[in-house]
């Protein structure tokens, strides 16, 4: 499968640069999905999750507030301005990651209806790493 | 002559500030180096979100009929008010570092006053606030520990005040002034004008560069407004990170300094007290042999 380069960098420096298959991105006007190839495109982003596919096809989920995303042809760069990744090697870490990433949701989040999907979101996220 | 109990005293007192200020700059240096490491790391997003604003702006600019008209990108001819942010440390020990940046304000003080501009001074950092508190400086508002402890989040808030008074056309431009890290001997004094944003650097062929270029926002004008607000939030948490390693550098430095001054001290001590310890031998030999002399 194609695969691509994914930047995504906060205030605080980067937090994932990789090679990917995929990326699903919380859009403006909803979802959206990234491949290889994909036509440039520059679009703010929500708070939500980011959905990363990489090339072991292993899922990894990060937890934005705020994002504009840079697309283009090999390559994917996203400003974000606060993240927090869900992955942990053991339960303990994972659940203090899980908690870092609601926290994230709840301080910005206007409504209560975005704030539950993402929670539910992260929640199935960090079962899957389970 | 100098009693020699005295200058043994003293060499003990200056030798134990020089463990002091040794110890300090090693902190410094420490820290400097983490400041500095966060600094760099911070860069990174500070040169793609430069080009995404370019990229937009100059999208709309050279596309869009009229121009780039936005009240974020626009020169004000006559300002009534303007915001200067300074950010200074909340110690002191570290050489010129707050005096610099004290000095840059009051200069752009007193040339707002010359144009009888009216300015909303906004303070971070104790040092400077005490300054202009003992000037009897009107200050807007001011904020304590955020310039030691840079926070994006209390940033944020912090620039939100006049992030808002300038699109609400309360103030007419905002000025930020720090002294910035350059190297580890060498800090850089930035007087900044943070908005209205320069918009002269942006070109049609930044926007030109990729040909499929698809904006998914649908309206570009709102896109860039968030993007201004992150982007002056952004320059303004920078500030903070900048002021955090320059002061480390030039704290590292004056000590540094200090350390050898102490060291000198001692040098010199210690040649007074062997004068005086040679001194009070001779006087004491005379004696003796003065006295034997005197038996024969």
């Amino acid at each position: 499968m194609d695969k691509f380069k994914l930047e995504i960098l906060t205030p605080n420096g980067e937090i994932f640069n990789d090679d990917v298959v995929s990326v699903v991105l919380p859009g403006q006007e909803g979802e959206f999905g990234v491949l290889a190839g994909h036509a440039s495109l520059t679009t703010l982003l929500e708070a939500g999750v980011v959905d990363v596919e990489k090339e072991d096809k292993s899922v990894e989920s990060i937890v934005i507030n705020w994002g504009v995303a840079q697309v283009d042809e090999g390559k994917v760069i996203i400003l974000v301005e606060g993240a927090a990744p869900i992955r942990g090697a053991n339960e303990s870490e994972i659940a203090k990651a899980l908690e870092e990433a609601k926290k994230l949701i709840n301080d910005i989040a206007d409504s209560s209806t975005a704030i539950a999907s993402v929670s539910a979101k992260i929640e199935s996220a960090a079962q899957k790493l389970l | 002559m100098a009693n020699l109990k005295d200058i043994q005293r003293q060499i003990k007192s200056v030798s134990n500030t020089q463990k002091t200020t040794r110890a300090m700059k090693l902190v410094s240096t420490a820290k400097l180096r983490r400041a500095e490491e966060l600094a760099k790391r911070s860069r990174l997003y500070a040169n793609k979100m430069n080009q995404v604003i370019a990229e937009i702006a100059g999208r709309i600019k050279c596309n869009k009929v009229g121009g780039l008209n936005n009240r974020f990108f626009e020169k004000v001819e006559n300002p009534k008010m303007v915001d200067i942010v300074f950010v200074t440390a909340d110690k002191g020990l570290c050489g010129g570092f707050n005096i610099q940046t004290i000095k840059a304000v009051n200069k752009l003080l007193k040339e707002y006053k010359e144009q009888n501009v009216k300015v909303r001074l906004r303070g971070i950092g104790k040092k400077g606030i005490e300054f202009f508190n003992y000037n009897e400086v009107e200050m807007f508002d001011t904020v304590v520990g955020l310039s030691s402890k840079p926070d994006k989040e209390k940033s944020d808030e912090f620039i939100k005040t006049s992030i808002d008074d300038f699109r609400d056309g309360k103030i007419d431009a905002l000025h930020v002034v720090y002294n910035g890290y350059k190297n580890m001997i060498t800090q850089e004094l930035h007087v900044k004008q943070i908005l209205p944003v320069d918009g002269e650097g942006f070109e049609c062929e930044d926007a030109q560069k990729r040909s499929m270029l698809e904006i998914e926002a649908e309206d570009e004008e709102l896109m860039l407004n968030s993007l201004v607000v992150k982007y002056v939030g952004y320059n303004m948490y920078y500030s903070l990170i900048d002021s955090v390693a320059a002061e480390h550098s030039a704290r590292m430095q004056a000590m540094d300094a200090a350390t050898n001054n102490a060291k000198e001290m001692v040098k010199s001590l210690n040649v007074e007290f062997n004068k005086a310890r040679q001194a009070a031998i001779t006087t004491e030999l005379i004696e003796i042999i003065s006295g034997v002399e005197s038996m024969k």
